[in-house]
């Protein structure tokens, strides 16, 4: 893995939806009025003919991907998060989830790493696509996960919904790291905590780990990018070899990773103290940028420290995270 | 087994016979129950049996939007031969009395409102782009109107002129709180298609041959998505019922099943003769 502040990369989605397309003549891509923010004006420019705006109706645009999933193509439907999830869900349920068709569902801008107020922020998206039966919920890390998406998702037998940052992404993990749909992995070894982090939040989980490894508590950090399936074995896997088990996702706290990981090691009863760190069942507003909201509202690598540092019933104050610098076009965690 | 499966063939002799045969079959899918969609059954049969009639089968497509409806094409591809539809509406069914996955006959049926329309866009599309010529008759009831993804629907087709696709409207003036237009004015119905660039035809849904010609009118068009706007009544067809029979839900209680059997079989009977 790469050492923060992390370089960063434009369009890593959309370069890889064009070069599955480019492999795969059944890729059909619609957009809901946000083609360029969603990266596939790369696709519209190559392959117009499997272009489709679907404008502003949600509903509409997954009811049809849904019947052009029936006559064998493989559709990829793009918006944000937000409207991806929640406006059309009945459409979800019935029209792709229900008869458990190869539907891409593509929602961007993930929870709170947008300024666009609450009506932008797609805080419970993964709680909604994880209950819907057949749907596999995918929240990939960095840029070289995201590079990787497309082909993996690419022969899932039924419907997937990911959500992606919008914007320049993050380049975490080595080139030669491998994005499995089945598998958890377990990037950082310790023994005190098990962190799982989904999405936007393995940097922030690296960034807390460091600081308390340089304070005596040892954090193992488990990458989760598909939440639903869960990687149950790797889960419990870590959460037996840790005191404290910590979730880290930008997401309500509700029916998402935290979810998740708390039913799978209860079923299991494997008795660990958890933590969840999201939103807090709330919207977040007051926003001008990412960075603000992330601290506003507890995702921030502070966040982690303290929820750990206290949870565990360290001696005084938490461990102040040190300020990491980012450049123009560099990354690193709030 | 669904009409648009390569190989599956039937024939069509004469629609108004098949029509009053769907309502025969409708009474005696839900007689066993003592209730269900028959006013769907009533209401549709004509626009059903027009499209057994226009379809080409194993090219063309159906799609039933409101599940609801399911009733119709059950009912007229039992009376051709295509299935069986004994255990209709009984637990364990694949027959289930609003529309599954799992329903036969037709290429697509959502129980949810306001969705096939949307559906059958998808359908056009794919066809389209392989060069296909296939007709996707499209059932939607008045009702589902009050569903804005219809109308979302309806501006995406005639933006991009899927004229294959035809819409078969049935204007029953019928929803569970009661008449449509009590709850929600819909009218004018026709000009609102229009204005959303469709070629619309406004009938009278309980004549056959109106509707076959409407619909062959509808496979001329070759600019523009088609809508037959069907005015159409829930207890058409079938006097015995009582003058308060729900149409959205009609119960058939033994006593009334008899009659509504006797009736339909007389009046086949008569066609017949």
């Amino acid at each position: 893995m790469r050492e923060p502040p992390y370089p960063t990369e434009l369009k890593p989605y959309g370069r890889a939806l064009v070069e599955e397309a480019r492999r795969r003549a059944d890729i059909w891509c619609l957009s809901g009025d946000l083609t360029k923010q969603t990266e596939v004006d790369l696709f519209q420019a190559e392959f117009p003919d499997r272009f489709i705006h679907g404008g502003m109706a949600e509903a509409n645009m997954m009811s049809m991907a849904g019947a052009l999933a029936r006559c064998g193509f493989s559709p990829f439907v793009h918006t944000f998060g937000v409207f991806a999830t929640r406006r059309p869900y009945d459409q979800i349920a019935n029209a792709i989830a229900y008869p458990n068709l190869p539907v891409r569902i593509i929602g961007f801008m993930p929870g709170v790493s947008t300024p666009g107020g609450p009506s932008h922020q797609a805080i419970d998206d993964v709680a909604l696509m994880r209950a819907l039966p057949n749907m596999t919920v995918v929240d990939v890390a960095d840029a070289v996960e995201t590079r990787q998406v497309v082909s993996a998702i690419a022969d899932v037998p039924g419907p997937v919904y990911v959500r992606l940052k919008r914007g320049e992404i993050p380049v975490i993990f080595d080139d030669h790291h491998l994005l499995h749909l089945g598998r958890a992995s377990v990037v950082v070894a310790g023994t005190d905590v098990a962190l799982f982090a989904s999405g936007m939040m393995l940097a922030a989980a690296l960034a807390a780990a460091r600081v308390l490894g340089s304070r005596g508590v040892s954090v193992s950090v488990v990458n989760v990018p598909v939440i639903k399936p869960l990687d149950s074995a790797t889960v419990l896997s870590a959460a037996a070899g840790a005191r404290l088990v910590v979730t880290a996702e930008n997401h309500s706290i509700i029916g998402g990773l935290g979810s998740a990981v708390a039913e799978t090691i209860a079923e299991a009863g494997l008795g660990r103290p958890l933590r969840r760190v999201g939103l807090r069942d709330t919207f977040a507003e007051g926003s001008l940028d990412a960075p603000y909201l992330l601290d506003r509202y507890g995702l921030s690598t502070s966040a982690l420290v303290e929820t750990i540092w206290s949870a565990l019933g360290q001696p005084g104050a938490a461990p102040a995270v040190p300020v990491l610098a980012a450049e123009a076009g560099e990354y690193s965690p709030v | 087994m669904h009409v648009s499966d390569p190989g599956v063939r039937w024939a069509v002799p004469d629609a108004g016979e098949l029509a009053l045969r769907i309502r025969l079959r409708a009474v005696r899918m839900i007689a066993p129950q003592g209730f269900g969609y028959l006013g769907q059954a009533l209401s549709s049969a004509e626009q059903v049996a027009a499209v057994f009639a226009s379809a080409r089968p194993g090219v063309d497509r159906l799609v039933c939007s409101p599940g609801h409806y399911i009733i119709g094409p059950f009912a007229a591809a039992a009376e051709l031969g295509l299935i069986d539809v004994s255990g209709y509406g009984q637990n364990g069914s694949a027959f289930e009395a609003i529309g599954t996955e799992r329903s036969p006959v037709v290429d697509y049926t959502c129980g949810s409102l306001g969705q096939g329309l949307s559906g059958a866009l998808g359908f056009a599309l794919a066809d389209r782009f392989r060069g296909s010529d296939a007709r996707i008759f499209t059932m939607v009831s008045d009702g589902e109107l009050e569903e804005g993804q219809v109308w979302e629907a309806a501006l995406f087709a005639a933006h991009h002129r899927l004229d294959r696709l035809v819409v078969l409207l049935d204007a029953n003036n019928s929803q569970v709180d009661g008449p449509v237009d009590s709850i929600t004015t819909l009218e004018p119905i026709a000009a609102k298609w229009s204005a959303f660039g469709w070629h619309v035809i406004d009938l009278d849904g309980h004549d056959v041959p109106a509707v076959c010609s409407a619909l062959a009118a509808a496979a001329a068009e070759r600019e523009r998505p088609s809508v037959l706007v069907c005015r159409t009544s829930t207890r058409h067809g079938l006097d015995c019922l009582p003058p308060d029979a729900d149409g959205h839900f009609i119960k058939l209680p033994p006593a009334l099943a008899a009659a509504a059997t006797a009736e339909l079989t007389g009046k086949l009977e008569a066609l017949r003769a």
